[in-house]
């Protein structure tokens, strides 16, 4: 298990390795970063001057192998916008972001099993086609539209909630929501999916001939069988979900990782594109290091082979 | 857990989320202010960036003038006042008794401190492309007088100050900050990633402000930052679309001091035929057009905006008159200009509300009198590129989508840049128009405003180097606590002193 773990986290090492070499030379392709960082009537001489100033005048190898001399000393470079190290930057932005994706992910997960679990226990029934009405309206409904509209319900007509910001408890709830929509709505159908064949399958139709209970048949027999294929796909949401933090994180000005990586992009500020890439990169892979351990732990067949 | 127990869970949750909002609202003398974007820093070397400057200029940080909204000439500020010694000499005298945030003392020495600390080059700083190429050296005479020198003749010196911040001689020379220390009302609290919180200065050298607090937090949604208004989250957001300006009581538009236009390439065929850029503007239907842009928006003859000098308002508009574009476009195919060239109109995504729709319509209507019109839409990196020289190689005729901001008092910030052949717009290169525009650049009052009038209404009327669409309109939604009103200067600043709490 360990020698496997210590094999996976080699692979990532590399892999994070070769995706900032990549970001640092897709960045450079975008082109010169002084005409968005200066006015737009900013002189020819002010532009050159900028150029020097950042090292941008140099031949591409050169800013290359700068960048690599500067990453062994665990120097990340500074933002062009902010005044600042972009590592810092990036690592401030990064818990706002990973705070909001581990609760929507977390209740998506739950309320998912419990409402796909329930909808599969009587396939057809009213509950199972609601289910699958919320869910896949939930899975399919634009985040951005979903935002605008609870903040025009909950907080401007029924002025229960804050429209956006963060700071208390009621600002979490609607970004947390609008968060976890897609992946309650996709995990409701799988779950359902393999809980109904798992209920149909021999072990369960044993468990019932002896005489289990409905509630434990559903939630120890057949759910912990069914969470294999759930987890791979709640794994691949959750790292889908730095994407998905934009929109929220626009809409509800939260200050996450996922808006600061699209902005640094728009403005060409390299440094802190290539910090954001390599901080959720190194987490994208800390989590599949995580998911496989969790597979382990849920099916002893897995366990037993990498061991 | 019990359901007894889920449901009390839920119920005061509910009953918490309810009592926060009202505990996190600001009110009484502090407020809050909704900006559309996020400061990348608080340099104030950086200010003439719209996010800078709405919080720090004329807050945190004062110039030496300001420019006057109604009529665009410099008032004193932290000058009290200045004389032309020469043709490439000022002197400024400085307010007496002006203290820094940090105690220090606002002096010529400290003035001439800020200047050359903003023209050394050891950092970027945005603020100084306002000066051009102008070279600047700074003595200081006395405690209270500064001479200011330049290579060549800068009539506009005092104008141009007003985009140069006195920061303390405590900041450091050779990087940008973020912790700015000036001499305004107010002074810097906290700067965090989701705010930036202002208090009052004890020892301002003016009148004591009425708002005692100013927090800054930024949303990019123009419906959502409304929204904040409406529910008393915060109490003042500039810049809503007109889509949200729905609430006469709250809302009010101003000219924001930005032409919107399309700039002809006059270097390439058929647009170096002035019948083929004659025709061009013609053929659309600005009224027609106005509808994308709001019933406030003010049709525009030339890239200067009214109250700054040098706009000319004896030039009429272009028309809508297709029959005559048709007529021009076919004088000009009969002498052999090739009018059936495909002509490429660059846009730029997102530049103004409504701006894609705005080509797609009028490209229909330039096609409707005979011209071949190809659009393309461009992220504004690349559109760049067709802005600025170099232009590209090959680029073929061209017409580019553009928006011009001018607020700083004078067409010299425009006629120059656009239509001088040294200009980094400029497609159009004439020596007679240059030398006018160079002997203009050096007049002062009355003969300064009278050249400049006279070479707008001659880029209009005689050589058509461009078309002027409109003057736009910004929408600012404003509490009903605050009494205060936009001006062509918001876009630049927002001063807090300036904003009273009504009674």
């Amino acid at each position: 298990m360990f020698g496997y773990l210590g094999k996976r986290a080699l692979h990532s090492v590399v892999s994070v390795l070769g995706l900032l070499v990549l970001v640092f030379f897709l960045t450079r392709l975008t082109g010169d970063p002084s005409y968005l960082f200066l006015p737009l009537d900013a002189t020819p001489q002010a532009r050159e001057a900028f150029s020097r100033l950042h090292g941008f005048d140099q031949p591409l190898y050169v800013q290359f192998f700068a960048y690599l001399g500067d990453l062994l000393h665990l120097d990340f470079g500074e933002s062009l916008r902010q005044n600042r190290s972009a590592m810092e930057v990036a690592l401030e932005a990064f818990p706002q972001t990973l705070k909001l994706a581990v609760l929507a992910m977390t209740f998506a997960f739950a309320l998912a099993l419990v409402v796909g679990s329930l909808a599969a226990a009587r396939p057809g029934s009213p509950f199972d086609r609601f289910a699958s009405l919320v869910s896949l309206a939930g899975a399919s409904a634009p985040d951005f539209w979903v935002a605008i509209v609870g903040i025009l319900v909950f907080a401007v007509s029924l002025d229960l909630l804050p429209t956006s910001g963060t700071g208390s408890a009621a600002h979490w709830i609607m970004p947390v929501a609008v968060l976890m929509l897609r992946p309650f709505g996709l995990l409701v159908q799988v779950v359902r999916g393999t809980m109904i064949g798992a209920l149909s399958s021999p072990y369960v139709k044993t468990a019932r001939a002896k005489g289990v209970g409905r509630r434990k048949i559903i939630f120890s027999h057949a759910l912990r069988n069914s969470l294999l294929p759930v987890v791979t796909v709640a794994g691949d949401l959750a790292t889908s979900l730095v994407n998905g933090a934009v929109v929220v994180e626009t809409v509800f000005g939260w200050p996450g990782i996922g808006k600061l990586m699209i902005d640094a992009i728009i403005q060409r500020d390299f440094a802190v594109v290539q910090s954001t890439v390599l901080v959720t990169a190194t987490a994208i892979f800390l989590l599949n290091i995580a998911i496989d351990i969790l597979y382990a732990v849920l099916d002893p067949r897995i366990r037993y082979q990498t061991s | 857990m019990t359901r007894r127990t889920v449901l009390s869970v839920a119920c005061a949750m509910l009953m918490a989320s309810a009592a926060l909002p009202a505990a996190a609202q600001t009110g009484g003398d502090a407020i809050t202010v909704v900006l559309p974007e996020q400061p990348g820093n608080l340099e104030p070397c950086g200010s003439i960036m719209t996010n800078v400057g709405q919080i720090l200029n004329q807050n945190v940080t004062e110039p030496l003038t300001v420019i006057d909204p109604e009529n665009g000439t410099p008032r004193p500020k932290l000058a009290t006042s200045w004389e032309r010694v020469d043709d490439t000499t000022w002197r400024f005298r400085l307010r007496d008794g002006v203290k820094f945030h940090d105690g220090a003392d606002f002096d010529a020495e400290a003035a001439a401190f800020s200047i050359r600390r903003m023209t050394s080059g050891a950092f970027t700083c945005n603020n100084i492309a306002k000066f051009g190429s102008a070279k600047l050296t700074v003595t200081p005479v006395d405690k209270s007088t500064l001479e200011i020198r330049t290579e060549t003749a800068e009539p506009i010196l005092p104008a141009l100050l007003s985009v140069a911040m006195m920061v303390s001689p405590k900041t450091p020379a050779d990087r940008a900050v973020n912790d700015p220390v000036g001499t305004g009302p107010y002074e810097l609290e906290t700067f965090t990633p989701q705010t930036v919180v202002l208090e009052p200065f004890d020892g301002y050298w003016g009148e004591t402000p009425d708002i005692a607090k100013a927090t800054y937090v930024w949303r990019a949604e123009s419906s959502l930052r409304a929204a904040m208004v409406q529910t008393g989250e915060a109490q003042l957001t500039p810049a809503i679309a007109i889509q949200d300006a729905t609430d006469p009581e709250t809302d009010f538009s101003y000219l924001n001091s930005e032409t919107t236009a399309i700039r002809i390439d006059t270097g390439k065929a058929p647009l170096d035929d002035v019948r083929v850029r004659k025709a061009l503007n013609l053929a659309i239907d600005w009224q027609g057009m106005a509808e994308l842009f709001g019933d406030d928006v003010l049709r525009a003859s030339q890239m200067v905006v009214p109250g700054i000098n040098g706009h000319n308002a004896s030039v009429e508009p272009w028309t809508y008159d297709p029959d005559r574009a048709a007529k021009l476009l076919e004088e000009a195919r009969a002498d052999g200009v090739p009018v059936g060239t495909e002509i490429k109109l660059i846009g730029r995504n997102g530049i103004y509300p409504n701006g894609n729709e705005a080509l797609e319509a009028m490209m229909t209507m330039w096609e409707a009198v005979g011209f071949n019109i190809d659009l393309t839409m461009l992220d504004v990196a690349d559109w760049t590129r067709y802005l600025q020289k170099p232009f590209p190689q090959e680029r073929g005729p061209t017409l580019l989508q553009i928006m011009h901001d001018n607020n700083k008092g004078d067409a010299a910030f425009t006629i120059p840049i656009f239509y001088h052949s040294s200009g980094q717009y400029a497609t159009f290169e004439d020596p007679k128009l240059d030398a006018r525009i160079d002997e203009a650049l050096d007049l002062t009052d009355e003969a300064r405003t009278k050249a400049f009038q006279e070479i707008l209404a001659e880029v209009h009327d005689g050589i058509a180097v461009d078309i002027p669409m409109f003057h736009m309109i910004g929408y600012t939604r404003v509490g009903p606590g605050l009494d205060w009103r936009p001006n062509l200067t918001t876009n630049s600043e927002i001063p807090l002193a300036e904003i009273r709490l009504k009674k």
